[in-house]
């Protein structure tokens, strides 16, 4: 076989692959329409609540993208959430202003990034190790926040506060622009191919120049604003907070980055589209298994079936004769 | 490539549509059926559930009720959630019974009620509290929302009782060293306080003696407020609370305190606002007294035919009748209201067993599927009734009482 048929061959393979999570995702959305069809659900409002329970995921796995295209992993962002929704609550409760209850959680879901990935450049460890560290440490702090703030075992924001915004219309606004932004800074700035080069072999990146550490310290940073603004709608949302808070968007953020064909190893082929697709996809099916009256149990036993299927494909894929291009 | 990013902007365009469609929309509530004579059982009624708790016996027998009794009697079809951890799976939940066409909610969960009620309420969904009640501060703000039917359940006062009654009946035989599991104290969950109240003031009234300087139910829920609900053993005038354990954290070092409490020589009886059965039971020497907040099971009556427990407080599972029939009422255009047209709130009590007899007849009437202590006919005598009525109904709760109502 010559090299340009096999060159086409695995072009071909490849593309596959990577239109897999997509067409996926019609065939979940295609599956739903048809169920809500025969079992009258009422259609208008699954679609609301569809955004509404995927935006939060979608934002802040949208960030965590480029955390996983370095190869690398976090797994204390869904409890970086809660911590910077609870200091943006009780910034709301103290000034009374929402903007500020905005930018305090983005504030401190970045400042909690940089922690975690300028730990891991002074003490030269991977940087999934200080996220496994702060994941206790938020995990303690969300105790001690809401100990402190002295009122039972929940942190509040007056429902009529974000009831102005708790709407498909300005999640919707807040996502897309979120999304436009990483986009521009994944597809369109160096920024996103550096980070792919290092995921991909961070020994030819050294060599070239690319300094790992400053790419890691700037996926922490935009994970961060994901994870900030994650925090902001999951108040808008529901506006009493308490230690469950976000207690599943950790390892929604996983799946979700894994369901739309991230490849867990980072590099070039990564893409930044996946975590909306993943969010949006496990939603769905999430509402499949609820119109079919699935019994909990049994709906997480087939979506662990799905992400084991998920993850043999994207390894599957890379198991190619030739280099990605 | 190319394709790949039309195939996605063309999801978006789909997804951006039907959000319009999604925006637009309104919703119908309400219902237009009317038949005072009994429910309507020509057209099924969809009934969401929120609970929080999918995994305990309390929960199972609650939910065996509805799906294996109700559910086979009346043309109704009950969706239940996930285990909701917080108010936004909770709202999450609501949504997914809204989408699914549920004309009503039932709800176990207590993240956050008002909002729940809020939810429910906008979107023309009838809303019931099962086993609970509002605060009073709650009930003033939403007695009078249209889609919110009520709540029954034990009041803050009869949790108190509960509580009191329990360490009253071994402060009547003459113990006097407790160990206390304080459950959901910590967290500032109400029923937990409240029943750990009951039992600090039993102590303190047969002691004569206070605790953290309070003796009576004001006094004293406000001392374990003032406390930030973490209890410590004390000793109370003639009494003493030798130890003191709470939380759910199922680690070593909780089974470990649970241990050094029950295995402490002086403590003579174990009681346990809730859970003592899974707290207590495998820790508890011989010749300790164990008495527990829970409800029927097998698995309790077996441990009082054993001697392990000798006190029980339980719920039974059929007490969330009378609010499932509330609600269908409402949702067929007969809804229940005061005189002064507001949602109802009644109070409901424990049925409780001191011996393995007693707890074993509770169980066997708790878990009949075909006659359950609230059975269809008692509960269609209800079905747009007064609010009298089903006060009256629903106050004679003892196992005695609910026998003489079946007659």
């Amino acid at each position: 076989m010559g090299n340009d048929t096999l060159i086409r061959k695995e072009n071909r393979k490849a593309a596959l692959f990577r239109l897999a999570p997509v067409m996926g995702l019609v065939f979940l959305f295609a599956v739903f329409l048809i169920l809500a069809i025969i079992k009258d659900i009422n259609i208008p409002y699954s679609f609301k609540n569809i955004i509404n329970q995927s935006v939060v995921v979608v934002v802040a796995a949208t960030g965590a993208v480029f955390i996983y295209t370095l190869g690398s992993f976090d797994i204390s962002l869904g409890a970086s959430l809660c911590v910077s929704a609870l200091i943006g609550a009780m910034a709301y409760n103290v000034t009374g202003s929402v903007l500020v209850m905005l930018l305090v959680c983005v504030g401190v879901a970045v400042g909690i990034s940089l922690v975690s990935s300028v730990l891991a450049s002074v003490f030269n460890l991977p940087v999934f190790v200080t996220t496994i560290a702060m994941l206790s440490l938020l995990s303690a702090l969300v105790l001690v926040l809401i100990g402190a703030n002295g009122t039972g075992d929940v942190i509040q924001v007056p429902a009529a506060a974000v009831r102005g915004i708790n709407n498909v219309w300005f999640k919707l606004i807040v996502m897309v622009l979120y999304l436009a932004f990483c986009i521009f800074l994944f597809d369109f700035m160096k920024l996103g191919r550096k980070e792919k080069f290092q995921g991909g072999n961070p020994v030819c990146a050294k060599l070239t120049g690319l300094n790992g550490k400053k790419l890691a310290i700037a996926a922490f940073a935009i994970a961060g604003i994901g994870v900030g603004l994650g925090a902001f709608l999951t108040i808008t949302y529901a506006p009493t907070l308490s230690r469950n808070t976000a207690s599943s968007v950790g390892m929604d953020i996983i799946i979700s980055i894994v369901f739309g064909g991230m490849p867990v190893s980072g590099g070039a082929r990564s893409k930044i589209y996946s975590a909306a697709i993943g969010a949006v996809s496990m939603t769905l099916l999430n509402q499949i298994m609820l119109t079919l009256s699935l019994d909990s149990g049994v709906g997480q036993m087939v979506k662990a079936m799905i992400f084991i299927l998920v993850v043999y494909i994207s390894m599957s894929n890379h198991k190619g004769n030739i280099l990605p291009r | 490539m190319k394709t790949l990013k039309r195939l996605t902007a063309l999801l978006l365009v789909v997804v951006m549509v039907f959000s319009l469609a999604a925006c637009g929309s309104k919703e119908s509530g309400g219902n237009d059926s009317a038949q005072t004579s009994g429910p309507d059982d020509s057209q099924n009624v969809k009934i969401g559930v929120l609970v929080s708790d999918v995994t305990s016996a309390e929960a199972l027998a609650f939910r065996a009720y509805y799906e294996e009794y109700i559910q086979e009697q009346y043309n109704v079809t009950f969706m239940y959630s996930d285990e909701l951890a917080d108010a936004a799976a909770e709202a999450s939940a609501i949504d997914n019974f809204i989408a699914n066409n549920c004309k009503a909610i039932i709800s176990f969960a207590s993240a956050d009620r008002p909002a729940q009620i809020e939810q429910c309420e906008q979107n023309g969904v009838y809303y019931a509290v099962a086993t609970g009640t509002l605060t009073e501060e709650q009930y003033e703000q939403y007695k009078g929302y249209e889609h919110y039917v009520g709540a029954i359940g034990p009041d803050l006062y009869t949790e108190y009782m509960a509580g009191y009654n329990m360490a009253k009946y071994y402060l009547d035989q003459g113990y006097t060293k407790f160990g206390m599991f304080g459950g959901a104290t910590p967290y500032y969950t109400e029923m937990h306080i409240y029943r750990a109240a009951g039992m600090l003031v039993a102590m303190c009234e047969a002691g004569n003696g206070t605790y953290m300087g309070a003796n009576d139910m004001g006094s004293m829920i406000g001392a374990i407020y003032g406390a930030g609900c973490q209890l410590e053993p004390a000793v109370i005038g003639d009494v003493e609370l030798v130890g003191y354990v709470a939380g759910y954290d199922f680690d070593d070092a909780w089974f470990g305190k649970l241990a050094a409490v029950a295995n402490d020589p002086s403590v003579e009886v174990l009681l346990a606002v809730g859970s003592g059965q899974t707290a207590f039971a495998g820790f508890k020497q011989a010749n300790q007294k164990l008495g527990d907040i829970d409800c029927y099971t097998a698995d309790s009556v077996a441990l009082m035919e054993s001697g392990t427990l000798d006190y029980l407080a339980g719920k039974f599972s059929a007490s969330i009748g009378p609010v499932f029939i509330a609600v269908l009422s409402a949702v067929q255009g007969h809804p229940i209201r005061t005189e002064e047209g507001n949602a109802f709130a009644i109070s409901q009590g424990y049925w409780v067993a001191t011996s393995a007899e007693q707890a074993k007849e509770y169980f066997e009437v708790d878990s009949s599927k075909t006659e359950p202590a609230y059975t269809r006919a008692m509960l269609d005598t209800l079905y747009g009734a007064s609010y009298s009525d089903l006060e009256a109904f629903v106050q004679k709760y003892s196992f005695e009482e609910i026998k003489e109502l079946a007659k």
